[in-house]
């Protein structure tokens, strides 16, 4: 477990994290800019905040109320940073032997034995770095970094220098590794996708803070404000108004009367966000649609992203050039199926449990 | 450029007297004493030098513009000026060498004021060229470093040290040159006394009154110096960039 409760001013900049990591993967998820190394650096004692307190396993390692600071190399934390800062002039095995220095010989030999070959890399030992590749560079780095049994794991994006195929199979093996070593780790990146698929909890954070933290599917699912909505890639955010009625809760929007499966709702202004996915594309034609939340609209652009497409839509009542458009996401195939790009006029449905209310 | 340096070269491996100069009691006394004076000097500006440039390279601290203006000095600074500024420094009655004679240990005109003549002019080479190497060591790795467990020492010792290694012994090898070559600052703080002070420049300048022979000779392995100088500071260019 870390907690970290802390300030440090750096020019206009104010970073003021907070958050606790439990056991599993916690992805630390924001924009670049946002604070995420900065973050690591501090729990790392790298940089030294002005104020809070930071703590690994109830062992307090820095707190500015009584003037501790744990210096890094007694904080007893894996820090893997932003491509890796592998020694250059040390081969694979010196890399992952460095933080075992003080072990006698035989045990440092077989704990750096014992890694190179959980990560795949003991025919690597005697390369200096400039001669491995980078997923095996990310593999040295992740066994320097556990070589000392740390008590938690930082990683500063950890697969973005890494080609798509090669991070899809590290993901894997990291997620294994901390499974059986059961570390807390944190984890750093500005990939959604990545923070989509990897993790047990999201830690979403925006200019210094962390604005939202849970579990990644709550998260995802509901956001807390429309700032959240959007740093995760929510594509429809709408301003509106709630109000009870024999339905349930409904809420006004630009693109009318919508019903929400929240029911934990006060009346009065909110945001609203809808994830392009949930949005149910029909055809028109169909009769007797007595589903709620039935819009008809018309298609005015799309975009091809390989593994799914995004259409841009808007009402087809509506009139004028600032009428407000849905994004609705369709996968290749149901796209080619109902011959999507033969007709310009379609019918969505938004499910009431796909309609997520806001604080404003 | 090449030329003067290329007819000493031929005068000296030409004519077979000059080989007889080298091993005259007169020419060893002076090659033995630059040797020896010479590796004292780089010693000590290895030792004094390199937290100095580690220092500048890596902290911020009030003086420190100062501190590395004062080191370009002796560069820009003609060395007789810097000679005399060591004697009334160190000369008996200076402010320094003043207490010092009291204390009967005289500096001026021994061989320790050849060190430090040697120290004084040499010391900005490698100088900087620590400095750059130490700023050239990627202060992510010394983060890392730290870590794992390894406290700033270690840190010094196992990663900033070796990636520096190229610059700071190409700066050791070019101050040990500019020492080795060192004859205004000496003649005016050590004086030209064979045997205790008379280093190899100063040698040549007393054998060209008399034996322009030994004059030659003397030339002939400073300049030998100079070369593989070259070729060692080149060598280790090199190395440090294919380390890397």
């Amino acid at each position: 477990m870390i907690q970290f409760d802390v300030t440090r001013t750096l020019g206009n900049f104010r970073l003021a994290p907070k958050l606790q990591v439990g056991p599993g993967i916690t992805v630390l998820f924001g924009q670049s800019g946002a604070g995420k190394t900065l973050t690591l650096e501090a729990i790392a004692g790298l940089l030294t905040p002005d104020r809070g307190r930071i703590a690994i396993h109830d062992r307090a390692v820095f707190d500015a109320a009584t003037g501790l600071n744990v210096p890094p190399y007694d904080r007893r934390l894996g820090y893997v940073v932003q491509s890796y800062a592998l020694f250059p002039h040390l081969t694979v095995a010196e890399n992952v032997a460095y933080g075992v220095f003080d072990l006698p010989r035989a045990e440092r030999d077989q704990r750096v034995d014992g890694l190179l070959r959980t990560l795949g890399i003991q025919d690597l030992a005697g390369r200096r770095p400039a001669r491995i590749s980078g997923g095996q560079a990310q593999r040295t780095a992740l066994a320097r970094a556990l070589v000392r049994r740390p008590q938690a794991l930082l990683l500063d994006e950890p697969f973005a220098a890494l080609d798509e195929g090669v991070a899809l199979t590290l993901r894997r093996e990291l997620r294994r590794l901390v499974r059986d070593l059961d570390l807390p780790v944190l984890m750093v990146t500005h990939d959604l996708t990545e923070a989509s698929h990897i993790g047990d909890c999201i830690a979403v954070m925006d200019a210094g803070q962390v604005l939202q933290v849970g579990d990644r599917p709550d998260v995802l699912q509901r956001p807390r404000t429309a700032r959240v909505a959007r740093l995760l890639g929510i594509a429809n955010v709408l301003e509106g108004k709630t109000f009870r009625s024999e339905n349930g809760v409904v809420v006004n929007t630009p693109i009318g009367q919508l019903q929400t499966a929240q029911s934990d709702i006060t009346e009065g202004p909110v945001r609203i966000a809808i994830r392009a996915d949930q949005i149910i594309l029909t055809r028109p034609d169909r009769q007797s649609d007595d589903r709620p939340n039935t819009l008809d609209v018309v298609i005015t652009d799309e975009a091809d992203f390989g593994h799914s497409r995004a259409l841009y839509a808007r009402l087809a009542a509506a009139t004028g050039s600032s009428a407000p458009t849905l994004e609705i996401q369709i996968a290749p195939h149901p796209y080619q199926v109902m011959g999507v790009a033969t007709r310009r006029r379609w019918r969505v449905h938004i499910p009431p449990a796909a309609v997520h209310v806001m604080r404003t | 450029m090449l030329a003067p340096v290329a007819v000493l070269i031929a005068r000296g491996v030409t004519r077979a007297d000059i080989g007889a100069a080298l091993t005259s009691p007169f020419v060893r006394g002076a090659v033995q004493l630059s040797l020896v004076t010479s590796a004292v000097a780089v010693l000590a500006i290895v030792a004094l030098g390199t937290p100095t440039a580690y220092l500048l390279a890596r902290r911020r601290f009030p003086g420190r513009a100062l501190v590395d203006a004062v080191i370009d000095l002796p560069i820009v600074l003609p060395p007789v000026v810097g000679g005399l500024a060591l004697l009334l420094l160190l000369g008996r009655q200076g402010p320094v060498g003043g207490p010092l004679a009291g204390a009967g240990i005289d500096v001026a005109f021994t061989t320790a004021a050849v060190v430090l003549a040697q120290m004084f002019v040499a010391a900005p080479f490698y100088i900087r060229a620590a400095r750059a190497g130490f700023e050239s060591v990627d202060q992510r790795l010394e983060a890392v470093s730290s870590t794992l467990g390894a406290r700033p020492w270690r840190t010094f010792r196992r990663i900033t040290v070796p990636l520096a290694l190229p610059s700071l012994a190409g700066g050791a090898v070019m101050a040990w040159a500019r020492a080795l070559g060192e004859f205004g600052a000496t003649i005016m703080f050590a004086g030209n006394v064979a045997g205790r002070t008379q280093t190899m420049p100063l040698a040549i300048l007393e054998a060209m009154e008399a034996d322009a022979n030994a004059a030659i000779a003397i030339a002939v392995v400073l300049a030998g110096i100079a070369l593989a100088v070259l070729i060692a500071f080149r060598g280790l260019a090199r190395a440090g960039s294919r380390a890397l």
